[in-house]
C-alpha cells in the first residue's frame, strides 16, 4: 500500500533508471515501487503482496534482485536500477524471456517481471543451475497460476539450442 | 519524514541527538521496518538511515575473532568462505534465510536489534557465544548477544546508540543449524535451533543448544546438555529438562505442544544420528 506522512518532506532524487539517469523531486516516503510504477510509468514491476512475501515487485539494484515495495525512493539515490522494461530491447528478448515463451511458462503474467529479472540474476552467477538450485533462487517469487514446473523448465533450459 | 543518510558516526551521533526521542527510527535494509509500515504503523518524523556509514559493512578477520559489520546483508554473510568454512550454523541459517530479494537487503544488525524470538541467526550467534559492539556519542560498550536481547523487540540499546559490530570467537566449533516452518522457505520458523560441540572418540567433549521460537528469547539449554554429557544413555528421561526450560506460546502458526514436541524431536535427532 502507499504510504502517507501527516508532514510530507521533499528531496530531490537522482538515480540510473535502466542505464538513463533520472532526476526527480518526490516526498521522501515515496516507495521505490511506487516512483518506478507512478512518476515513471514503468508498469512492468508489479504491486501483490506490499510487504516483500512475493517476488512481483522485483527489480535489480546494484545488480541484486531486491522488493522494490520494500525500499523508499530515497534509499535509491545515487543507486542504478533495471526494471523489467530494461532488460531487453522491446523487439529483441533475452534467451532467458524466449525460453519462457517456448516453455509456456507464462499464465496470466503477473509474477512474471520478478521471475524473469530473478531468473536472469541466478543465470548471470551459475549458468547451469540444478533444478534444486532454480527452486532455492525462487523461493522469494510466488507464482499462483503456472504450478512453477514450466517456469523452473523455462529458466533450466534457456539458451539451449534445439 | 525528513530523511537522513550520515556517511559517518561522527555525523550520525549529530544528527541523532538533534532529533527528538521518540521520533526517529534508524533504518538498515527495512525488511522489518517496511512491512510494519505497510500494515499501518505510522513513519517517524525522522528516519535516519545506517546504509552509508561504510564502515560497518565490512567482515574483518584476524587470527582469533572475525567482526562482523552490523550493516552486513544476509546474502554477504551467506558468501563468506570463512563463515561456510568454521561457523557452520550461522551460514546454515543465512541459506535457509527468506528469499534472495531479502538476503540482498536484510542485515545481520537488524535481525538482532529486532530481536524477535524467531530471528534465524539469533540461535547460532548465542551458540557461538557472539560479543556486541554498542557505539553511543561518548563510549562503546560490550554485551554477549544473551545481555542485550531482553524480551520480544526489547533490547538493551541506549538512546542515540546503534549496533556497530558482532564479535565471534574462532573457536573451530562444529555446529549445525535447523529449521522448522510450515513451509519449506519464506516462513517464520516455528522453531530454530543450533548446536556447537566438540567431539573425541568417547564422543562429545563440549556441547552447546541455543533455541529459538520456544520463549521469549533465544534459550541455551544448559541444565540438559549438562545432564546428557555427563550420561548420555539417559537420554529419553532427560527430555524433560528441556520441557522445562522452555516456555512456549500458541500463535497463528502453531500451539505450544506443537513446538515442544518439534524441539524435542530435533534434538533427539541430532543426538542420536
Ligand atoms: C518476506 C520476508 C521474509 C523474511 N524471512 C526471514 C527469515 O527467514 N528469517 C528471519 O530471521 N527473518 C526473516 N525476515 C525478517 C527480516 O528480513 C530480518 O529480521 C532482517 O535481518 C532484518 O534486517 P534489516 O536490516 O532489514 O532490518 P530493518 O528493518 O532495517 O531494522 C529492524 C530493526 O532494527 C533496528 N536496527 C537495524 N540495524 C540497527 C543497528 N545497526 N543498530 C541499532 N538498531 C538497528 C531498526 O531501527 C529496526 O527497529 C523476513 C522478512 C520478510 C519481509
Ligand atoms: S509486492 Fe513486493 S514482494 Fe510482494
Ligand atoms: S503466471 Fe499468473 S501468477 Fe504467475
Amino acid at each position: 500500500m502507499m504510504l502517507y506522512h501527516p508532514k510530507p518532506d521533499r528531496f530531490n532524487l537522482s538515480l540510473t533508471v535502466n542505464g538513463e539517469v533520472v532526476e526527480r523531486e518526490i516526498v521522501t516516503h515515496l516507495r521505490l515501487l511506487d516512483f518506478l510504477r507512478d512518476e515513471l510509468r514503468l508498469t512492468g514491476t508489479k504491486e501483490v503482496c506490499g510487504e516483500g512475501e512475493c517476488g512481483a515487485c522485483t527489480i535489480i539494484m546494484d545488480g541484486k534482485t531486491v522488493n522494490s515495495c520494500l525500499i523508499l525512493a530515497v534509499e535509491a539515490h545515487g543507486h542504478e536500477i533495471i526494471t523489467i522494461e530494461g532488460l531487453a530491447n522491446m523487439d529483441e528478448l533475452t534467451d532467458l524471456q524466449r525460453s519462457f515463451e517456448d516453455h509456456h511458462a507464462v499464465q496470466c503474467g503477473y509474477c512474471i517481471p520478478g521471475m524473469v529479472l530473478t531468473g536472469e540474476k541466478l543465470l548471470d552467477r551459475n549458468p547451469h543451475p540444478t533444478r534444486e538450485e532454480i527452486k532455492h533462487e525462487l523461493s522469494g517469487n510466488i507464482c499462483r497460476c503456472t504450478g512453477y514446473h514450466k517456469i523452473i523448465d523455462a529458466i533450466e533450459h534457456a539458451g539451449d539450442t534445439e | 519524514m525528513r530523511y537522513y543518510s550520515p556517511a559517518s558516526l561522527k555525523e550520525f551521533f549529530k544528527i541523532s541527538s538533534q532529533c527528538p526521542n521518540g521520533q526517529k527510527t534508524f533504518l538498515a535494509g527495512g525488511t522489518d521496518l517496511m512491512p510494519c509500515y505497510e500494515q499501518g504503523t505510522p513513519l517517524p518524523d525522522h528516519l535516519i538511515d545506517l546504509k552509508h556509514l561504510r564502515d560497518l559493512h565490512s567482515i574483518s578477520v584476524t587470527e582469533n575473532t572475525l567482526i562482523i559489520g552490523a550493516l552486513t546483508t544476509i546474502q554477504d554473510l551467506h558468501d563468506h568462505p570463512l563463515i561456510q568454512g568454521e561457523f557452520v550454523a550461522l551460514y546454515q541459517a543465512t541459506h535457509e534465510f527468506a528469499g534472495a530479494q531479502i538476503r540482498h537487503r536484510g542485515t545481520i544488525g537488524g535481525n538482532i536489534c529486532n530481536a524477535s524470538p524467531a530471528g534465524d541467526l539469533l540461535p547460532p550467534l548465542y551458540a557461538f557465544d557472539a560479543q556486541l559492539i554498542l557505539t553511543g556519542p561518548q563510549a562503546e560498550r560490550h554485551l554477549p548477544i544473551h545481555e542485550f536481547i531482553l524480551g520480544p523487540g526489547k533490547t538493551a540499546l541506549l538512546e542515540n546508540e546503534i549496533l556497530t559490530s558482532i564479535s565471534l570467537n574462532r573457536k573451530r566449533l562444529r555446529s549445525q543449524f535447523q529449521k522448522v516452518g510450515l513451509r519449506q522457505s519464506m516462513a517464520i520458523s516455528v522453531v530454530n535451533l543450533a548446536c556447537t560441540w566438540e567431539e573425541d572418540e568417547d564422543g562429545f567433549s563440549m556441547l552447546e543448544i541455543a533455541a529459538g521460537a520456544v520463549a521469549p528469547t533465544v534459550l541455551i539449554l544448559n541444565a540438559f546438555t549438562r545432564a546428557y554429557l555427563e550420561n548420555p544413555k539417559k537420554l529419553p528421561k532427560l527430555l524433560q529438562l528441556i520441557d522445562e526450560a522452555i516456555a512456549p506460546i500458541d500463535d497463528i502458526r502453531a500451539t505450544a505442544n506443537y513446538r515442544r514436541m518439534v524441539l524435542k524431536n530435533l534434538i533427539w535427532a541430532f543426538l542420536t544420528k
